[in-house]
């Protein structure tokens, strides 16, 4: 093996064809009623989470944590909104050294009728189900909270014209109405609670017929568009998130450790619900009826982090569990949840030995059996694992000393390397998580840092390393495909490629270091599960074998294939906002034609 | 007189002839306690006589509003904890147990894992979330139950082809070989279906709850749309014999006439739960304690547009009988829910001296303010409250001894004569309730009849009465408007406005009298707000011209945006996740996956390498191909005989894929073909068949 990795080679800096940048790069529903309980609770339903650093404020971190899936946009007479008795929070971890959250958000919704004597929902200047929030912050992970704003104003759905711009209506234009829901907190943080078009995208009829992405009969659809959801929209200093309440230009450099927060989201409601009756009797007393009472402790009923974990990751048997865990009891119940990513089952349709031949979508996708000749990280198999305990492994993230624990627990959980940690801990700078630029083609020595999101309290958080610059919105080289296409620039392209130099590479700010709105989530996932973070590793594919053909180039086919991978949606039906809170205006629901 | 109302009516039809001849969700997340709830939310309930075995009678219950097609990966299904429905009234007289239902029918619903550890919902022909359901029978108004269905099969959602038909799925023939296989036979003869469909209920929802914009007036742009489109509900369907629904347990046959009050059945259909719900910090929810109800629906609407929003919570957790006894009491409740009857919210915006100005889409819909001269039925004013106790009334309906009571119960309700009865009471065939046909102008006087459906329990049912026979689906007489339709003949069609003889005009048997799939309620129930129904009585319009205007308008969305079977279950079989309306085309063509790069085969990888989609073509077909050494490029497309008609490419590239668009459209059917040449060498050449 040693003998291998020495082999002088001259691809040490890898060129991938000029024909992948020709092809647009090009990915599922995140987690819209993900699991049987919850998809019958939709008010409580979360089915997305972004964390980004906020292109018009680089000393700002945007948080948004979207809920109630599937809104139509015409869904009359009472449209949708945030639930009362509900605890909508955001958590977020910055310190490994102490327990559970650091800070958390919690949002808590109130609503009124203005006019009980409509059935509409809004008529001549009155909004009926009128909902208003109260902001609660704790900076020392739950045990004290603040009220940081009262009384918040939510939009009202953007039923018509009618309702909302004539006088007949509200007398207002939609947009006017969502900027006056900007708010600022008592603590500085922008916050914004309304409904907006869904910026999830993802061919769901595809997706869930057997994983027919892209599809192979017919073509791809969004099945998420013209659908609006209930977002909550947050933006931050950077110095109230960093564990030690420095400002980003304080960072020791754009991979600073010290600057990594997890962050998740969840919602919450009471133990017990008592649904009331009307007294009856003669005379009739109605005294109770259509009513229900809410009390007992709250239990946590939805929760997300990184997307499509329990829509995807999960099998349908564990999802209801795994909504109720936090992610800080995910360790302690790794002897469930650990093999989902060991050995997730969406690789078992991208392994010919296994059920590859029932997905002819995916069969761009294949999972490395042998790389670099010996490497099997099919499911089952070995992976890295017989390299535990190795002389080779010294100050690698898999040394014993170091993480070897985590990352190497055990044969027959080949994923451990790639995608447990990517869901469970975030990826730290160190050797083999660097890109194979500059490794020799050993994909233990040292290459090209390419990402440090480190945060191993091994639960399932969307890690975020603030230091990491921002790719703007509008430069040729942002791309949806995020880490991945920031792995593919540091491998190929010769502004990167010459040097291992610490560098920031567009895209570096791109999921899963963090997720932008933008980000094709799906798509990196599965191209993830298709082994591609261990090629840029320089884990290569399968047909990749320089003991043969000393000159060939570690970017085959099977890695062009991986890379051009694409579920066939590959962004949103809308644009994004260039400002605050960046997700678009709800869909509106007299312009809805085509669902 | 006679003439001159005979003569309006027949200008409003040729009128209504020369218009589109077409009308809100029913029941859909329409009150705020129920929409977080969509498994209990009932959405619509039909009651009709077969078209094709008038000796049986078809109901409906429909549950889980805006399923989308595509809505995975759980999709949507009947929820277990949840008691789901059917109620019959078929008897108001007071013996031991028709106070109140006579005959229910409870599904119950449970559901297993067949194979746990796979997030797909269908694979390899294993179904999770596979639901069964028990049936059990009351026959005496819900005392005794009776198992009637055991272990009922429940299809699963029509995911699409790759989990339904193919061998990685189901491997089922189709999808409605699953719904042929889920019809059940109760052991009490009924027939059974529960599972999923397309929501035949039709609506603009995104016009008429912009402030009543239906049809749309007042979004620049916007035309109207099914709001309904291309989304599923969960279904309960029943095909019950007229003997076993009829009181006396008479066949249809020994109907005394196609209007024996015998045969009226009050048909409602709800939901309920347990009153506490546990959630567990395991992720399970515990239930216990007594049921409690949830959703409830009888006409369509009811809840929607009648009842405002501060008093639909109360109402879904009331029974019918309840709702009923309200008006009974010493308090004065009759304020809540009779009053939205008699001085209806919509008709707010059809009353200029009100809110008429703000509801431009209504602008054909006028109340009578002076029928007759005299008779104004405009909220808040006398209606025909100024005849009560008059002799006139003799022998009618509005006579004390017989409703008068019910029907004229004080002043200011001026749809108490209309609104609540076809809400509460049903119409008995009795004067005032019959056509002006032969009435001479005497809305008193005797006229054609049309109509009895009277079950005067006062509560919100959908009244069928079973002795009415079907109209043919395929006549040229069927229509949408229902018994609206039916009075429009019975005033105007020759074949019945010559005599007050009782006969069978067609869609007698249509909503509100029960509930065709095909009826379109919301148009009927808005011309009904709007009076037309005193008119067909007799009461007309103080304008010539409005009852046209009344019986043209529609809300622009008149059908279901599919057909409907013509053999049970009616309702058509659900719209698949992958249909053309479940989401929004992104144009993607898939690129070639490019076989494995050839050191570990032992064969060169092709030097060329070209595909093309979509292949048939008719318009612009994607050819890709990859460059595996940097070469001069030529791309030509020959026709059949062999002549060049187009180059596509020609120049150097280098190593990697490419596209290039081909437009066929020009092109005249047949083959044609790519040839790919490669620094002088042809390496290719592919076959594109032009549509």
């Amino acid at each position: 093996m040693q003998k291998m990795f020495t082999k002088k080679r001259r691809l040490v800096y890898l060129l991938l064809p000029l024909g992948v940048f020709a092809l647009s790069l090009v990915l599922m529903s995140s987690s819209h009623r993900e699991a049987p309980l919850i998809s019958n609770d939709p008010l409580a339903d979360n089915t997305d989470l972004y964390v980004f650093r906020s292109p018009d404020n680089s000393n700002r971190v945007n948080i948004i944590a979207n809920y109630i899936p599937f809104e139509l946009p015409q869904g009359g007479p009472n449209y949708y909104n945030f639930g009362t008795n509900i605890r909508y929070e955001v958590h977020i971890d910055n310190n490994i050294n102490t327990k559970g959250d650091d800070i958390i958000y919690r949002f808590t919704f109130q609503n009124t009728n203005e006019d009980p004597s409509t059935f509409f929902n809004i008529r001549l200047g009155k909004q009926n189900l009128k909902t208003t929030y109260t902001l609660q912050r704790s900076m020392n992970g739950g045990m004290s909270f603040t009220n940081i704003i009262t009384n918040g104003v939510v939009p009202p759905n953007n039923i018509g014209a009618r309702s909302i711009e004539q006088p007949v209506g509200l007398n207002r234009t939609y947009n006017a109405i969502m900027n006056d829901a900007i708010l600022t907190a008592t603590t500085g943080e922008k916050v914004f609670c309304g409904p907006i078009d869904d910026p999830f995208f993802v061919d769901l009829g595809g997706a869930f017929d057997l994983g027919d992405l892209p599809r192979q009969g017919d073509g791809a659809r969004d099945g998420l568009a013209k659908y609006n959801v209930h977002s909550i929209c947050l933006q931050i200093d950077i110095s109230t998130l960093q564990k030690d309440g420095k400002t980003v230009a304080q960072a020791a450099n754009i991979l600073d450790p010290n600057y990594v927060i997890g962050v998740w989201a969840s919602s919450s409601r009471r133990a017990t619900k008592t649904l009331q009756s009307a007294n009856g009797g003669s005379p009739f007393d109605l005294t109770g009826g259509g009513t229900f009472t809410e009390d007992g402790a709250w239990v946590q009923v939805s929760r997300l982090a990184v997307p499509l974990v329990n829509e995807v990751i999960n099998p349908i048997g564990s999802k209801d569990l795994w909504n109720a865990l936090t992610p800080y009891q995910d360790l302690a119940n790794i002897g469930t949840f650990g093999e989902y990513s060991y050995n997730p089952e969406l690789a078992l349709y991208m392994d010919d030995s296994k059920f590859g031949a029932a997905i002819p979508a995916f069969r761009a996708l294949r999972v490395q059996s042998r790389s670099l000749g010996q490497f099997d990280f099919r499911n089952g198999r070995m992976g890295l694992f017989g390299l535990k305990g190795s002389p080779a492994l010294a100050g690698t993230a898999l040394a014993e000393s170091a993480f070897g624990g985590l990352l190497l627990p055990g044969p027959g959980k080949p994923r451990s390397v790639d995608i447990w940690p990517i869901i469970h801990t975030g990826v730290p700078n160190m050797r083999p998580y660097q890109l194979a630029t500059g490794k020799g083609g050993n994909p233990l020595a040292e290459g090209k840092p390419f990402i440090g999101n480190f945060l191993p309290n091994g639960g399932d958080m969307i890690r975020l390393n603030m230091a990491v610059p921002i790719t703007p919105r509008n430069s040729v080289d942002f791309s949806s495909l995020g880490l991945v296409q920031a792995a593919v620039l540091g491998l190929t392209d010769p502004r990167f490629n010459t040097n291992k130099n610490l560098e920031f590479i567009p895209n570096m700010d791109g999921f899963p270091n963090g997720r932008r709105l933008e980000d094709d989530v799906t798509r990196i996932e599965l191209q993830a599960i298709g082994g591609v973070v261990l090629a840029a590793l320089g884990l290569f594919y399968d047909d990749y074998n320089p003991a043969a053909m000393p000159a060939q180039s570690p970017v085959t086919n099977r890695l062009v294939n991986t890379i051009t991978y694409s579920t066939g949606v590959e962004k949103n039906d809308t644009t994004f906002k260039t400002a605050f809170p960046f997700v678009q205006t709800p869909w509106r629901g007299t312009l809805i034609t085509n669902q | 007189m006679k003439r001159k109302i005979y003569a309006s009516i027949l200008m409003g039809v040729m009128l209504v002839n020369t218009f589109p001849v077409t009308a809100l969700a029913s029941s859909h997340r329409e009150a705020p306690m129920i929409l977080g709830d969509p498994l209990a939310d009932n959405t619509d309930v039909y009651a009709f006589r077969n078209p094709d075995d008038p000796t049986k009678v078809t109901l409906i219950a429909n549950f889980i509003p805006f399923q989308l097609p595509q809505g995975g990966p759980n999709f949507y299904q009947f929820g277990e904890n949840v008691r789901y429905e059917i109620h019959i009234d078929n008897n108001v007289a007071n013996n031991t147990y028709t106070a109140g239902d006579d005959i229910v029918y409870r599904f119950t619903f449970s559901k297993t894992n067949e194979d746990p550890t796979t997030f797909f919902n269908i694979r390899l022909g294993k179904q999770n979330l596979k639901t069964t359901y028990q049936l059990d029978r009351s026959m005496d108004g819900g005392v005794n139950f009776t198992t009637i269905v055991t272990k009922g099969i429940v299809p699963p959602p029509n995911i699409g082809p790759r989990s339904i038909s193919s061998p990685v799925g189901l491997n089922a023939p189709d999808y409605n070989t699953l719904i042929n296989n889920a019809v059940a036979t109760a052991s009490t003869g009924e027939k059974v279906f529960c599972g999923t469909a397309d929501d035949p209920f039709f609506v603009d929802l995104g016009g008429i709850f912009d402030l009543g914009d239906a049809p749309r007036t007042g979004n620049v742009g916007t035309k109207p749309v099914d709001g309904l489109k291309c989304k599923n509900v969960s279904t309960i369907v029943m095909q019950v014999d007229i003997a076993t629904l009829q009181k006396d347990k008479k066949a249809v046959s020994q109907a005394k006439n196609i209007l024996d009050g015998d045969y009226v059945i009050g048909v409602w259909a709800s939901a309920s739960r347990r009153k506490i719900r546990t959630l567990n910090t395991n992720g399970t929810e515990s239930f216990q304690g007594a049921w409690v109800q949830v959703s409830r629906l009888g006409m369509p609407l009811t809840n929607e547009v009648i009842n405002p929003i501060g008093e639909k919570d109360l109402w879904n957790s009331l029974t019918p009988y309840e709702e009923g006894a309200i008006g009974d009491n010493i308090y004065n409740f009759d304020q809540i829910f009779n009053d939205n009857l008699y001085n209806p919210e919509l008709a707010l915006y059809m009353d200029d001296s009100q809110f008429g100005g703000a509801v431009p889409a209504f602008t054909p819909l006028r109340i009578q303010k002076a029928s007759l001269g005299q008779f104004d039925f405009r909220n808040g004013k006398m209606g025909l409250q100024g005849l009560k106790g008059n002799p006139a009334l003799a022998g009618t309906a509005l006579d004390e001894a017989i409703a008068g009571g019910i029907l004229l119960p004080g002043p200011g309700k001026p749809r108490s004569v209309d609104m609540y009865p076809i809400f509460r009471t049903g119409v008995p065939n009795l004067r005032p309730y019959q056509l002006a046909t032969g009435k001479g102008g005497n809305p008193l006087a005797a006229g054609k009849p049309f109509i009895n459906n009277f079950l005067p329990n006062r509560g919100d049912m959908l009244r069928l009465n079973m002795a009415v026979p079907p109209t043919p689906r395929n006549s040229a007489d069927f229509n949408t408007l229902g018994l609206v339709w039916a009075a429009v003949l019975g005033l105007t069609d020759p074949r019945f406005n010559t005599n007050t003889t009782l006969q069978n005009i067609p869609n007698m048997d249509g909503f509100p009298n029960g509930r065709r799939l095909e009826d379109d309620v919301t148009r009927i129930e808005l011309q009904t707000v709007s009076g037309i129904v005193l008119a067909a009585i007799g009461l007309s319009y103080e304008e010539p011209a409005r009852l046209g205007q009344v019986l043209g308008y529609t809300t622009g969305v008149e059908r279901n945006d599919t057909t409907l079977k013509a053999m049970f279950p009616y309702v058509q079989t659900p719209w698949p996740g992958n249909c053309n309306c479940a989401g929004q085309a992104t144009g993607y063509v898939q690129p070639a996956v490019l076989p494995p790069s050839a050191s570990t085969m032992g064969i060169a990888a092709p030097e060329f390498f070209m595909t093309t989609a979509p292949n048939p073509a008719s318009g612009t077909t994607t050819i890709r191909y990859r460059v595996e050494t940097p070469s001069q490029v030529l791309l030509e497309v020959y026709n059949e005989a062999g002549n060049r008609i187009q180059v596509l490419v020609n120049q150097r590239q280098e190593e990697g894929t490419y596209t290039v668009p081909f437009n066929t459209s020009t092109l005249s059917s047949g083959i044609y073909f790519v040839k790919a040449v490669s620094n002088g060498q042809i390496k290719q050449a592919l076959r594109i068949v032009k549509n």
